[in-house]
């Protein structure tokens, strides 16, 4: 009996099996809990409203209804989304919509999420775009409140289109291109360029470079639209975005010093917003003296950037080296009430070049608003830009960039417009900046 | 005066009817704007409470198992002519000189197991000899084979002589008195009270939202249940039985088992109460006969050709349910027979220890596990067949205690799965999405289990009621996802409870091992323990993929009927290891002796609160009372003058003092004994026998 009563202890073994799963599901559930609430979120549970900056209800969780307007509907689409948006609030937030805690699980009932994105300018962002596929964004780079985030293409979501899988107008419909896509940054890399010229070379204001319209490096050319003209200075280089200039800069700089400006500039790094993982910004350094690294100076070769990075990277330089990661959240309530139910998202900041290095590329930045793209259609806004024309390869129209931000306490606005195959950078995507910037500023 | 009365009347009367005719207005508005807005909360109140009664309630079991203070049973002793004495503390006892013996006799001569001495219930003590090469005697004459014997026989081991005693019935009822004393649960009847406000909270809980004919079923099943609970526990009292923990846990499973069933489908609550009549039926009758461990042996063979013939009659004749052919319709009833299998196979499975010494004894068992999981993969429950693989490793390592055996078994296990794998691969599929389910949400690999952790995690730690549930509409939801299902309407707290109170039933078969009687017990309860905890294990970690999912039912708490009835029947086996005295209905209170006076020295009787108020009723203290118990000069006698250790207090057993080693004690004892001890210590040469140092301080047997 007493041998018995020692190999008894298989009955323990098992108990101890039941015991560590338990306790292995218990850790799991407390640290996924949120995720698992939210995989189902709007589908099973009670979930409340997603509303604009100014009170617009986006989504309804409690009828499933969107915006009673089919432009305001179309235009925050990337952001509400349906299921088929691995990236939309209504997926990303569907475990606060439920107003999910470890405790209560779903049962206080749901939270209303109130957006810092205005609904009116996405709406007048997605009509500038005019059907062209691209990014708008525009977010204050103090406190980080996006205020405008349009991805295109669109769709009603009361009314999906039948052949949104076929039609090459509806093509990556479901990707939120903000978050989830890196672009070749084309001219409006110069800035990272520019930054390490100004930290790197010590006599860069005795820097000129006479434009021919092409560059010869070996046998290889870096080519200008044109000849930009003689003994520019690094001002008016940046201002009239000439390629020799930065190919010349880069070739100076060297591949390893770009790479480290690019990670600096934190475009390579992966942003974290409401649970969203943006995309990460990518850079090769080419060989020293070959033509690549020439080009991957002015923002071509395999340079890549992600429209979120780059929009926080515009904000750290208007905010004195210090970018503000964008948000999303103004404030979550109870559902149908005032009662705040979470504390507000905390500002997060990442610092990337010195003050003083910034504040001479505001400079520059502003100068090119100046004497380059023009004040005029920006009104009385000091607003600092740089224009991008990426070319894409092929027969295709290259991708048409404009990025830059207001230097004013008042409206510390930085914005980023994207146009795919949109054509000239400045004329194209300036104006749609210009459109929204004057819109957001009104308000 | 009259006048005035009549006024008044005519006042109140008045009134009356005027808050009649405004209330009746407003009634059903009212009624329901209270009910809309009071209905949750109350709810939510109760549900918090509940958790805590849920609480109050396992610790009660938990504390009153863990009570034990002395819990040593006591059935006979071995003596040496020294006076050492060793105790028999089972009915089941090996002698030898390994340290696994119940008896150690560290001498050259005594073999490592050398022999066994075996009881039966009604008191008549055997002695099988376990091995050949050092020789047993008994009363001089040599033993081969098991041989019966008496208190006073002398056992010979290779030279080694002992004095047999057995335990007599006055003794044996004196032994039962002073741990009855000494281990007396915690009141049964007030944690049944908690659990009587437990189950009415849940079946509160379930209410909401139902009408009609679906509120008379609930209210009409929860009533069914109590009346039932508090039955059983009436029988247990009017036969003297005290321990009623297994059971009150049974019933709490058995409480969440309606309170889901209700919140699914209340009509479903006829086949569950009636299942858990049945299955109280079985237990009680299951119970009676395990009290007879012969009766219980010599139907090991018929049962198991019963089960084989029931299984054969599955395979052919059963019907598909849910993928798995494993029902039987007889028209007015269908059940699953592979329920009652695991009851039978644990029933045959089970052995005395007499039949643990020959490996064929083993090899039956596996045949017959070996028989029972093929029939159960002809009919694609691969479930119960693992559940079947997992008790016979259990069983097999219990009788036999061999690890390398153990592995043998679970490599052709793995192969045997393999090669089920490569005939049946659609199997594979069900595995496919195990640990990753969330990529499987929408397909069949993963579409319960998502739903069931994320309806986890929605319920919170006291959950949201059973009206805002959806789980209960996934499929299987109240057998396979019950786990989930208890956590999403009553919380992760309840679910957990619901798991622990399987730990406690298996915890509880591991410590009644220590004290059991018969091998036959120790095993039966620790298998069927290892059965329930490996399926809840299956069931419950199965629903949040940390196992795959295998569709097993998570005992008693699962709705259907055949699983139910089979779990009360598992609950008997371990139920009938419990030897706390007056604890079973599986153990026979020892014979009554008329005039037996429970002896009090210490006055441990004095002073028992109400809470001991059973003994105050009982007959022993009548007798007691009256004492007239002193009048019988010769019971009276006979107890004074036997020369036993007195049980009341820790007793040490007489040391060989310096001056006298060998000192003598004279037992006055019946024929077949040896009157005067010293004659034969005198016999024996000096150099063989006592060894002082083998009996100084730490030695584990006296």
């Amino acid at each position: 009996m007493k041998r018995l009563n020692r190999r008894v202890a298989i009955t323990l073994v098992l108990v101890a099996g039941l015991l560590t799963g338990m306790v292995f599901f218990c850790v799991q559930l407390f640290r996924n809990g949120n995720d698992w609430v939210g995989f189902f979120g709007t589908t099973y549970y009670e979930s409340g409203a997603i509303y604009d900056s100014k009170g617009v209800k986006l989504y309804d969780g409690q009828t499933g209804e969107y915006a009673e307007d089919w432009s305001t509907r179309v235009s925050t689409l990337h952001l509400v989304g349906d299921r088929n948006f691995g990236t939309s609030l209504r997926s990303v937030l569907a475990s606060r919509l439920t107003g999910y805690n470890p405790v209560t699980g779903t049962t206080l009932g749901s939270h209303d999420v109130t957006l810092t994105v205005d609904a009116s300018l996405n709406a007048t962002a997605y009509q500038a775009l005019n059907g062209r596929k691209g990014v708008v964004a525009v977010y204050n780079y103090l406190t980080g409140d996006t205020k405008c985030l349009v991805s295109a293409p669109s769709y009603d979501p009361l009314n999906p289109p039948g052949d949104i899988n076929e039609n090459p107008a509806y093509e990556g419909a479901y990707l939120n291109r903000f978050f989830s896509s890196t672009y070749t940054p084309g001219s409006t890399f110069k800035i990272v360029t520019t930054a390490a010229a100004i930290e790197q070379k010590k006599d860069l204001d005795a820097f000129t470079f006479s434009c021919t319209g092409s560059y010869q490096i070996g046998p290889d050319t870096i080519t200008c639209p044109y000849a930009h003209g003689q003994n520019m200075n690094i001002d008016q280089c940046l201002a009239s975005s000439c390629n020799g200039a930065y190919a010349q800069l880069a070739l100076e700089l060297g591949g390893d010093t770009l790479e480290k400006y690019m990670e600096t500039a934190g475009l390579m790094e992966s942003l974290e917003i409401c649970d969203i993982h943006t995309a990460r910004g990518s850079f090769e350094a080419a060989p020293d003296g070959s033509s690549y690294l020439g080009w991957s100076g002015v923002g071509q070769y395999k340079d890549l950037v992600n429209p979120c990075t780059m929009l926080a990277f515009l904000g750290g330089i208007a905010n004195r080296g210090v970018a503000t990661v964008p948000q999303l959240v103004d404030k979550e309530t109870l559902s149908g009430s005032a009662v705040p139910a979470a504390f507000p998202d905390g500002t997060e900041t990442y610092k990337i070049y010195d003050e003083a290095t910034c504040a001479r590329l505001k400079e520059m930045l502003r100068n090119n608003v100046v004497n380059q793209y023009g004040q005029s259609q920006f009104g009385d806004l000091p607003v600092c830009a740089k224009s991008g024309t990426a070319e894409v390869g092929g027969d295709k129209q290259p991708h048409a960039w404009f990025v830059g931000f207001v230097d004013d306490v008042n409206t510390p606005l930085a914005f980023l417009v994207l146009v795919e195959n949109g054509g000239s950078g400045a004329s194209v995507a300036g104006s749609i900046a210009a459109q929204v910037l004057a819109q957001a500023a009104a308000n | 005066m009259q006048e005035l009365w009549t006024r008044l009347q005519l006042i109140f009367t008045q009134l009356f009817d005027q808050v009649r005719a405004a209330v009746a207005a407003e009634t059903e508005h009212v009624v329901l704007t209270v009910l809309d807005t009071v209905l949750p909360v109350a709810c939510g109140v109760l549900r918090v409470l509940a958790v805590i009664v849920a609480l109050l309630i396992l610790v009660r079991c938990v504390l009153s198992l863990v009570r034990e203070k002395t819990g040593k049973e006591i059935w006979g002793w071995l003596a040496m002519n020294d006076g050492t004495q060793f105790d028999l503390r089972h009915w089941e006892n090996t002698v030898g000189r390994g340290g696994f013996s119940d008896v150690v006799l560290d001498f050259p001569t005594v073999s490592r197991s050398h022999l066994a001495l075996l009881r039966d219930d009604k008191g008549n003590w055997r002695l099988q000899p376990l091995q050949t090469k050092n020789g047993t005697r008994v009363n001089g004459k040599a033993v081969e084979h098991t041989v019966p014997i008496k208190s006073g026989d002398i056992i010979d081991l290779g030279g080694m002589p002992l004095e047999f005693y057995a335990i007599s019935d006055q003794e044996e009822r004196e032994q039962a008195m002073r741990l009855g004393v000494a281990e007396r649960p915690l009141s049964p009847a007030r944690t049944l009270g908690y659990l009587t406000v437990f189950q009415i909270m849940m079946a509160v809980q379930c209410l909401p939202g139902r009408e009609g004919q679906d509120l008379i079923m609930i209210a009409s099943s929860f009533g069914i249940l109590l009346i039932a609970m508090w039955a059983m526990y009436a029988l247990y009292r009017t036969l003297k039985r005290t321990a009623f923990e297994p059971e009150t846990i049974a019933f709490f499973l058995c409480t969440i088992s309606f309170s889901i069933t209700a919140a699914y489908s209340p009509e479903s609550l006829l086949v569950q109460t009636i299942s858990m009549l049945l299955g109280m039926i079985f237990f009680l009758l299951l119970s009676v006969l395990l009290r007879d461990l012969q009766a219980t042996v010599s139907m090991r063979w018929a049962v198991a050709v019963l089960t084989c013939l029931l299984l054969i009659f599955n395979v052919v004749l059963g019907e598909a349910v849910f993928g798995a052919k494993n029902w039987i319709d007889l028209g007015f009833i269908s059940f699953q027979p592979s329920e009652f299998v695991k009851v039978a196979f644990i029933f045959t499975g089970a052995a005395t220890l007499d039949r643990l010494f020959a490996r064929r004894n083993l090899i039956f068992t596996i045949l017959f596990c070996g028989f029972c999981m093929g029939c159960l993969a002809l009919m694609s429950d691969f479930g119960t067949a693992l559940i079947f693989f997992v008790a016979l490793l259990v069983i097999a390592f219990l009788r036999s205690g061999d690890v390398g055996f153990l592995a043998l078994m679970g490599t052709a296990a793995v192969a045997g799965g393999w090669m089920i794998l490569q005939f049946k691969p659609y199997i594979l599929n069900r595995f496919m999405a195990w640990r990753h389910v969330w990529e499987y949400s929408t397909e069949a690999g993963g579409y319960q289990q998502t739903r069931t952790m994320s309806a986890i995690a929605s319920g919170g730690l006291f959950g949201k009621g059973t009206e805002e549930s959806f789980l209960k509409n996934i499929g299987a939801a109240n057998t396979d996802l019950v786990f989930g299902v208890i956590s999403e309407e009553f919380g992760l707290i309840l679910a957990l409870l619901t798991v622990s109170c399987i730990l406690i039933l298996a915890i509880y078969a591991v410590r009644c091992a220590a004290n059991a009687r018969s091998s036959y017990y120790v095993i039966a309860a620790n298998s069927a323990a290892a059965m329930l905890v490996f399926q809840a294990s299956l069931n419950v970690l199965g629903a949040v993929d940390i196992l795959p999912l295998t569709g097993v039912t998570l005992p008693f708490v699962s709705m259907g009927g055949s699983s139910m009835i089979s779990c009360w029947g598992l609950l008997a086996f371990l139920k009938a290891a419990d030897t706390r005295p007056n604890a079973s209905f599986s153990l026979k209170l020892p014979k009554r002796i008329r005039g037996w006076v429970p002896p009090d020295p210490e006055g441990i009787y004095d002073g028992w609160d109400e809470d001991f108020d059973d003994y105050y009723d009982d007959e022993y203290f009548d007798d007691y009372d009256q004492g007239y118990a002193y009048d019988d000069p010769y019971q009276y006698n006979e107890f004074e003058g036997y020369d036993q250790p007195d049980f009341t207090q820790q007793w040490t057993p007489p040391q060989p003092g310096p001056e006298d080693p060998y000192a003598t004690r004279h037992w006055k004892q019946g024929e077949g004994g040896i009157d005067d001890w010293q004659s034969l210590a005198d016999q024996r040469p000096m150099e063989d026998t006592i060894r002082p140092a083998d009996f100084g301080e730490g030695r584990e047997n006296r």
